[in-house]
């Protein structure tokens, strides 16, 4: 079939259908226009406005979907466009309104960051491409546009990680990233060659259908499948591509880390599941168990993310490892799907979205409090965050509501995403990944504790008198993240719900 | 069977560079001299070290480079089709309109890029003091 024998797409729907994607680009090409148009004007409070409203009306925009039911069976099911390409549905815009909510915060959060900062549109607009590919992420549909958009996240991040070009640790950290990031988009680009060889095509509904028709390919394929899952689990900082995490979350600012460890492994879930769930459930059977493979790293990385978290002393990096630890609680989403269990599929890859939901305010929260820490200079270590509660006791509340709702504890949103979590695990027949997730939280309680007891309980060690500034961008992200985690344990029905009917579509 | 050929094909390809070199270091008469083992400088006598750093502002040209190169990649399949399209009743909106976007995408990061200053050549002092101390020597 000739290219032009193909229906064309009428691009004002494809451009309203994609309405967050389009507004997120514009945005970043406007923060560049207006840097344009005054380079040497002190212009961070116009470029924080321009690049908050763009994140905002994204927001705005994917909550309107999904309330209005685009894409969804309600209104006639998915979105094809770009002869299937890309499909807009429940679960592209769920994943959106993570990114956008996370990327708003951290814009704001940045404002009061890069105050001194020479020249913050590189930084905004960096941001901006990144959530604009994150959201393509979401709706990729076939794996050449999972490829692209994969590498079209990772580039800012990159950039954005070693963004403190004077900053040893963060050019260190970005070096890092980059060169394990290359490593794994060879493999991940490997792997989607192999899997076109084996089946034909690079659709994901093609893909499925292609399956059964592999008879003695079947053995490409499946290492296809697992190169494949290896370019996610990269992405998702999971076993065993996670070692570039601790390091690039470290020395990466503040506000990048917060938006690495929440949207952009949220991006790697919103594809693995995708993928995972329409093109490969017939493999299971045919080529390769991957559910047994998540399954075995999901425990790998829930133990692993813990245990290591427990031990260190300096609270960025814990927290780092405890994004691990939750990488692998979203990965039971992946673990605990078997074929021909529809329902039980959709209800625990349901809750893991909505897990990711939850951990992108509260661990985008937890990020933005160091960046506040970072910001007044008061040091890295849990001794150095004694006393603080007393000064700056908004934001020290916040933060204590972020660590109790990671932990789990059942006063705040963190806890129902869990509880549904190791239930859907339960229920689909996986009690021991549920056991493993029961044990880690608990665990994790012993560290998440240790930093509120520190901020509220201990004496002051060392000189406070920094924290008399108030910086308002940060103060206003921390408050707004802690009061949305407070919220979702009441509100968390109508998430839950969104989610589970958006994963029921994939698997449908 | 058939990666048995690609197999043995593999072995010769490794094995005739290999003998070549083992082969010419048996005939070969050994003369040792120093003049062998100097930098080649075009038959010139080398002057200076060969460790050279080159001004990092060539990496700024070279990256603004790649983003023309893939965009006359982006554009020849284009430019290929375009007529054909045409002539099959695809609208200007379909045909022109994407690529126009395309560029334009393109040419805001080039503006900015260059209002920011990231072509302008800035002269280091190091190298200014480097260049004026090999015209006086």
């Amino acid at each position: 079939m000739s290219l032009l024998q193909i229906e064309p797409t009428s691009w004002l729907f494809a451009l309203s259908s994609l309405g967050p994607t389009v507004v997120l680009v514009l945005s970043a090409l406007a923060v560049l226009a207006i840097d344009s148009l005054s380079p040497d004007a002190r212009s961070n409070t116009r470029l924080a406005a321009t690049a908050a409203a763009g994140t905002l009306i994204a927001l705005g925009i994917t909550v309107w979907y999904l309330l209005a039911g685009t894409g969804q069976p309600a209104t006639g099911g998915a979105i094809s466009l770009f002869s299937g390409a890309i499909v807009v549905d429940g679960m592209g815009l769920f994943f959106t309104a993570i990114f956008t909510s996370v990327a708003a915060l951290v814009v704001v959060a940045s404002y009061d960051y890069l105050e001194d900062d020479a020249n913050p549109a590189a930084f905004y607009s960096l941001l901006l491409f990144a959530t604009t590919a994150m959201s393509l992420m979401a709706v990729a549909n076939s794996l050449a546009t999972v490829f692209i958009s994969l590498e079209m996240a990772s580039l800012p991040s990159y950039a954005l990680v070693a963004y403190l070009k004077t900053n040893r640790g963060s050019v260190e950290a970005g070096l890092k990233y980059f060169l394990i990031g290359a490593v794994s988009a060879a493999v991940f680009a490997f792997g989607i060659s192999l899997v076109y060889a084996a089946t034909g095509s690079l659709l994901l509904p093609d893909i499925a259908t292609a399956i059964g028709d592999v008879t003695d390919l079947a053995g490409i394929l499946g290492v296809g499948i697992l190169m494949v899952a290896g370019g996610f689990l990269f992405k998702t900082a999971s076993v065993p591509f996670h070692f570039w995490a601790p390091e690039a979350y470290e020395g990466a600012p503040a506000p990048v880390s917060a938006f690495l460890s929440s949207a952009s492994k949220a991006a790697g879930f919103a594809v693995a599941f995708r993928v995972f769930a329409e093109a490969f459930m017939p493999a299971l059977d045919v080529a390769v168990d991957w559910g047994l493979l998540f399954g075995i790293l999901a425990v790998v990385t829930m133990v692993l993310g813990n245990f290591a978290a427990a031990t260190q002393t300096n609270v960025k990096r814990m927290l780092a490892y405890s994004s691990i630890g939750h990488a692998g609680y979203a990965l039971i989403g992946l673990a605990a799907v078997t074929a021909g269990a529809g329902a039980n599929n959709a209800t625990v890859m349901g809750a893991a979205m909505a897990h990711l939901l939850v951990y992108g305010f509260m661990n985008t929260g937890a990020f933005l409090f160091i960046a506040m820490i970072e910001r007044w200079g008061v040091g890295r270590t849990f001794e150095d965050y004694a006393g603080i509660g007393r000064k700056a006791p908004m934001a020290s509340m916040a933060m204590a509501v972020f660590m109790f709702s990671l932990a789990g504890l059942p006063l705040f949103g963190g806890f129902f995403s869990k509880y549904f979590l190791f239930l859907g695990a339960i229920n689909a027949g996986f009690w021991w990944l549920a056991a493993v997730g029961a044990v880690t939280s608990a665990l994790s309680l012993y560290y998440y504790s240790r930093v509120v007891k520190a901020l509220w309980l201990e004496e002051p060690t060392g000189n406070l008198d920094a924290l008399d500034s108030k910086p308002t961008g940060l103060y206003a992200a921390v408050i707004v993240a802690g009061v949305i985690t407070v919220l979702l344990l009441p509100g968390f029905g109508p998430v839950i719900e969104t989610a589970e009917a958006a994963a029921a579509a994939v698997f449908a | 069977m058939s990666w048995i050929a690609i197999g043995a094909l593999a072995l010769v390809g490794i094995a005739i560079p290999l003998a070549m070199m083992a082969v010419s270091a048996l005939l070969r008469p050994a003369v040792p001299e120093q003049s062998k083992s100097t930098t080649y400088e075009s038959g010139e006598i080398p002057t200076g070290s060969g460790h050279v750093q080159l001004n990092i502002q060539y990496y700024m040209v070279a990256l603004l480079f790649v983003v023309f190169d893939i965009e006359t990649v982006m554009i020849f399949p284009w430019a290929v089709m375009y007529r054909s399209a045409l002539e099959a009743g695809t609208p200007l909106s379909q045909a022109l309109l994407p690529m126009l976007i395309f560029v334009g995408i393109l040419v805001v990061g080039l503006v900015w890029a260059w209002r920011i200053g990231a072509v302008e050549w800035t002269t280091s002092l190091r190298a200014a003091t480097q260049k004026t101390e090999r015209q006086n020597t």
